[in-house]
């Protein structure tokens, strides 16, 4: 199948970086040998974009769920006039899950201010945000094609309404590889509550080689899977199995045999993991005014602060995708505000706002926000009408998202809904948009980025998505 | 002039179908579009003759004529013969999916008779565990699972009826336009016939998304009728058929007319489930579900009526009502036709239900038909039997074509076209298109068989060849994919052959086969991350955790990490060809991980418990693992590692667990 990643290469080049006399090499160079082999048999390698990118590395603050945008990023005065109202007929008519025609308008109990130079304006829901307004670029516009949580997910995550294809995550570890040697490319943090509708396969490969598959961080310290030793295994022991095993495989060992090396490479890469990511995953070396920024000891803001706070040390050592979940295990403990939108958002924000405030600061300050996306957002927003008195029903056709660093400009809101929320009329963007706008700071052209699968040439895009030249800077 | 009058032609053709009461045209197919080679007709071919001894030394049998012709043109030679060890081991992975036993290498290397290899083939042809091998594929190409998908994940317990059906049909060598016809529509063959009516739950096995509040029946059924449609062109014919469902196919001569004339085969079908629980279980299920939806009905019926702040308390308790719903009744998952539930077929703008176009009826693909073949009423009597009996017709250029090529794809871990589930324009063109055809003449006249398809390919040179040829450098540079065959493909393990070799090297594979899937203990994380973790209840007998993984659960949204590791198929979309990655990790998995180490301690325990001292144990060791005696570097090594300790129950574990990850043993030659 030509369009399976293979890693053949020919005679001489395959001598040259992998066999050629180690033995005779000066000792000093030995190791940056061993780099380049372990690079030149890894498929995670870093691979240059398409073009000049903008930024190296992504976060994905994924808000599950649909938080409203009508409580957080897009002030709608006219909610409260019409509130117990029945929908305008000029607004036109939308497919809800629950609302229908007997719901009434509900108001908002928010009150919106302008925060910052660039006066953004930000609800009281998320008073942490008011201090990072001028770095992120609000896209009131949003829409997707799905009003279900499981299909809206997929296709926030993989650009389509079905499960089974591969999630941005795993399109931009396959287009660029990892910075990291010691970290997976790709990771994925769950609420520790549970999982939000779409499950396991809205962050999987999908038909991409398992390569790209995400590492599944699991909550605690020891966030991935296998990276510790066995029970009654001594690192020692373990040195001495390595070692074993490696003159085994020597030993069946045949010139230009490119798989073997490749997976030798592979035993050494996954040592280097196991010996230094625990490292990594150790929070507790950072200084106290950091913990307290992200709200790590804080009663509410501990877990996401926690998440957020290792998402920039995963970045900082160059891994490419990070995605951290807020919300997961049922409507009560996602932003799936069903009965009563200003409990739930209420809780939802204690948990997150700081955290996610924190997070942008952070990597502010540190250099690390230009050549990083951070996204915010989930698979929809919230209905105008009320559903069951005090809730809010599923919304695809309008809502908001935010996107900050990597390249994006700050302090401005792009494009609008209607005077109620309903539907995204000024500059509306889609999921496949904000897909095609995002790979492009990543440095990637999304038709460029695609992959062979029963005849068709699959892109994360689907189709084509229009890159949003008016949010970079 | 001519171009903008058919521009304009075309324009109207577009407008007339975008009309919902219009009937779409029939479509015309140009001769170019009609000559592509997987649409002609299969040649009569006959395997090349050579003038040379050495030639006729060599092609023993017609599949190697054509594969030495092939190697001719190109200037190469083929490998020579594989070593008895290296022979007994790949056909036992191949056909089993297991290793040989000690005791089978040895009856195998030392058998002196003259037709060793043929005895063989045969004995691992009529184990019950070549079934067990060979309806892997079958299910990875279907896309074969036992939940839903989507945000409930709901389980079909009964679901393993038709992984057994499938396993039983390999082992009784059931020719494939029956298996075809049986999956497609073995309720319309014969509904009281239980084999035929679990076969046809084929037409379920897509991922179903079911939404509690969801109110888009339309979209719903839209997505069913997709999946039904789009795995028949993926399974059967090697047509993209999925591509032309929002659009005229850009590669291939697919109409979209020619998508929704296939799907009009299944306008009638519906989803249907046969109770098999004894009278006592219905009535007790009928006990316990009765209340329930008594009191839903009233909660709907209060709905009506009720204030905005009530109904939402309504459906709350509504949602907590569907939880308490028991699981269904054991059953048959089949479908059935039901003319008055039928779905109007019309073309999708954009494959959206909101966008109806013209209307169809039902046809094969236009371009396998005359020109204007006329298509039949969707109101058609048994039409899935009528759509199956198209595809088996022996004079259809796909249907056996497709199917040899996978046989052969799982014999030499490519296939002769390397996209089987692409016979299109983009997909591959067939490295020995002769072959290939001279293979289909042989399945369809041999009455559909597989057995003697495989006898035919095992017997040959060909597949006998060392996985390394002494003209290894000058033949990488002339075909570095070896599309040629100038050697055998060696492969890595697949994750279902991996655990399996792991469970039955130690000693603990339990054998049983059939029956209802296990559900194992697993990390408490990755039940926590499902939506429903209730549906993960482990068996309660823990014998059943050794079983072979075919018989382990296949649920949608939790692959178990040891096989996403190492690239078993998501269950989503039909899988031609699975990868074969390497990264790390799978090291850490198989270093690391429970499984593996669980196995590797058994595995120490055994050595200690059938061999007496350090050399025979590291003898054993090898035998197991590697199918062979260990070499004398190896042996070497070993000794030098058990050194440190060679009954001590960490150092011989680690010392097992290292055999689990070495080459010799992840990969077959």
């Amino acid at each position: 199948m030509p369009e399976h990643i293979r890693y053949n290469r020919n005679r001489r080049e395959f001598l040259t970086d992998c066999f050629c006399g180690t033995g005779s090499l000066a000792f000093a160079s030995m190791l940056a040998q061993e780099q380049a082999r372990a690079a030149r048999y890894n498929p995670l390698a870093p691979k240059p974009p398409h073009f000049e990118a903008k930024a190296k590395a992504f976060i994905f603050l994924f808000m599950a769920g649909g938080p409203s945008h009508l409580e957080t990023f897009d002030p709608k005065p006219l909610l409260n006039t019409l509130h117990g109202q029945k929908r305008p007929a000029e607004f036109g008519d939308v497919q809800y899950q629950n609302v229908n025609s007997a719901s009434r308008i509900l108001g908002t109990k928010r009150t919106f201010q302008k925060h910052g130079k660039s006066g953004l304006e930000i609800s009281d829901l998320l008073p942490h945000h008011a201090g990072i307004a001028d770095d992120i670029c609000v896209l009131r516009s949003m829409h997707g094609d799905m009003v279900v949580h499981s299909a809206a997910q997929y296709q926030m995550m993989s650009g389509r309404v079905i499960p089974g294809f591969p999630a941005m995550g795993s399109w931009i570890a396959y287009g660029l590889g990892t910075e990291a040697d010691n970290l997976p490319a790709y990771v994925v943090m769950p609420d520790p509550h549970g999982t939000p509708e779409a499950g396991q396969p809205m962050y999987t490969n999908g038909f991409l080689p398992a390569v790209y598959q995400p590492a599944m961080f699991r909550a605690g310290k020891r966030p991935v899977l296998n990276l510790e030793l066995p029970q009654g295994v001594t690192l020692e022991r373990r040195r001495k199995t390595m070692d074993f095993l490696r003159a085994v495989n020597e030993a069946n060992l045949a010139a230009e045999d490119t798989e073997f090396a490749a997976r030798m490479s592979a035993y050494d890469t996954a040592f280097k993991m196991q010996t230094e990511a625990p490292e990594i995953f150790d929070l507790s070396t950072e200084p106290k005014e950091t913990l307290e920024l992200y709200g790590v000891g804080g009663a509410q803001t501990d877990d996401y602060g926690r998440r957020c706070l290792l998402a920039r040390r995963l970045v900082e050592r160059g891994v490419r995708f990070v995605c951290v979940v807020a919300g997961g295990g049922g409507a009560e403990t996602e932003w799936d505000a069903h009965s009563d939108v200003e409990k739930n958002h209420h809780r939802m924000a204690a948990l997150t706002d700081q955290p996610v405030a924190a997070l942008v600061k952070d990597l502010k300050r540190r250099g690390l926000l230009d050549s990083t996306v951070v996204l915010w957002g989930g698979e929809f927003g919230r209905s105008p009408e009320s559903e069951r008195g005090q809730g809010r029903d599923h919304h695809n056709t309008g809502f908001s998202m935010w996107v900050a660093g990597g390249g994006f400009k700050g302090g401005m809101a792009y494009g609008a809904t209607d005077d109620i929320g309903l539907k995204s009329v000024v500059k509306p963007m889609h999921f496949r948009d904000l897909h095609a706008t995002v790979l492009h700071q990543m440095g990637l052209q999304q038709d460029q980025l695609s992959y062979l699968h029963q005849g068709r040439r699959e892109r994360l895009t689907e189709v084509h998505g229009a890159i949003i030249k008016e949010i970079l800077a | 002039m001519m171009k903008r009058l058919s521009a304009v032609l075309a324009i109207g053709t577009v407008l007339a179908a975008w009309n919902e009461s219009a009937v779409a045209p029939l479509g015309t197919y140009r001769p170019a579009e009609r000559r592509h080679w997987a649409f002609q007709p299969r040649k009569d071919v006959v395997p090349p003759a050579f003038p040379d001894a050495a030639a006729k030394r060599w092609a023993r049998t017609p599949v190697d004529a054509f594969v030495l012709e092939g190697l001719r043109k190109a200037g190469l030679e083929p490998a020579p013969e594989a070593d008895r060890t290296t022979l007994i081991r790949r056909l036992t992975y191949d056909l089993h999916g297991l290793p040989p036993t000690p005791d089978e290498v040895a009856a195998f290397v030392n058998d002196k008779a003259p037709e060793a290899y043929e005895k063989l083939v045969e004995r691992l042809l009529a184990s019950p565990r070549y079934g067990e091998q060979w309806a892997h594929h079958w299910l990875d190409v279907v896309r074969f699972a036992e939940s839903d998908g989507y945000e409930y994940d709901t389980h079909r317990p009964d679901a393993y009826r038709f992984r057994d059906y499938v396993i039983a049909s390999f082992n009784a060598d059931k020719p494939y336009n029956q298996f075809l016809k049986e999956q497609l529509a073995g309720d319309e063959m014969d509904a009281a016939n239980e084999t035929y009516v679990v076969a046809s739950g084929f037409n379920r096995l897509g991922p179903l998304r079911k939404n509690a509040g969801n109110q888009e029946v339309a979209s719903s059924r839209t997505e069913v009728l997709t999946e039904m449609t789009n795995i028949v062109g993926a399974a059967f014919l090697g047509v993209t058929l999925g591509c032309a469902r929002c659009h005229d196919h850009k590669f291939d001569p697919i109409r979209q007319s020619d998508y929704y004339r296939m799907q009009g085969y299944f306008a009638q079908t519906h989803p249907h489930d046969i109770v098999v629980a004894s009278a006592e279980e219905q009535a007790a299920w009928k006990a316990t579900v009765t209340p329930i939806e008594t009191e839903m009905t009233q909660l709907r019926r209060q709905m009506r009526r009720a204030s905005e702040e009530e109904k939402g308390k309504i459906l709350t308790k509504l949602e907590e009502l569907d939880e308490k719903m028991p699981d269904p009744l054991t059953a048959m998952y089949a479908v059935k036709n039901d003319p008055k539930a039928m779905t109007g077929i019309h073309l999708l703008g954009r494959g959206d239900y909101r966008n109806k176009g013209a209307r169809v009826g039902m046809r094969p693909p236009g371009v396998l038909l005359p020109e204007a073949a006329p298509e039949m009423p969707l109101e058609t009597e048994k039409p899935r039997l009528k759509l199956a009996e198209w595809i088996v017709d022996p004079a259809n250029p796909l249907t056996a074509r497709v199917m040899v090529n996978r046989i052969w794809q799982y014999h030499f871990g490519r296939g002769i076209v390397s996209t089987p589930n692409d016979f299109g324009r983009m997909g591959t063109m067939p490295s020995h298109p002769a072959l290939l055809d001279w293979l289909a003449n042989r399945y369809v006249e041999g009455g559909w068989v597989m057995k003697p398809m495989h006898r035919m390919i095992l017997m040959s040179n060909a597949y006998r060849q060392a996985s390394r040829s002494p003209l290894e450098k000058a033949a990488m540079e002339k075909d570095p994919e070896n599309k040629l065959l100038w050697k055998f493909n060696r492969r890595r393990l697949e994750a279902e052959e991996l655990r399996d070799s792991m469970l039955a090297i130690s000693g603990r594979l339990n054998g049983k086969a059939g029956g209802r899937s296990v559900m194992v203990t697993i990390d408490q994380e990755l039940v926590k991350d499902l939506k429903r973790p209730q549906y993960w209840s482990p068996t309660r007998d823990k014998s059943e955790y050794d079983r072979r993984t075919i018989y382990m659960i296949y649920k949608r949204n939790l692959i178990l990490p040891f096989m996403q590791v190492f690239d078993s198929p998501d269950t989503l979309l039909s899988c031609a060809r699975r990868d074969q990655s390497t990264h790390a990790p799978q090291a850490l998995e198989l270093l690391n991980g429970k499984l593996s180490n669980e196995l590797a301690q058994s595995l120490a325990e055994r050595l200690l418990r059938e061999r007496p001292d350090t050399e025979a144990r590291i003898d054993l060791a090898w035998r197991l693992t590697a199918g062979r005696p260990p070499s004398a570097p190896e042996k070497a090594l070993a000794l030098r590692y058990l050194d440190d300790g060679p009954t001590n129950p960490e150092v011989l574990k680690e010392f097992t667990l290292t055999l689990f990850n070495m080459n010799p043993f992840l990969y077959v030659n």
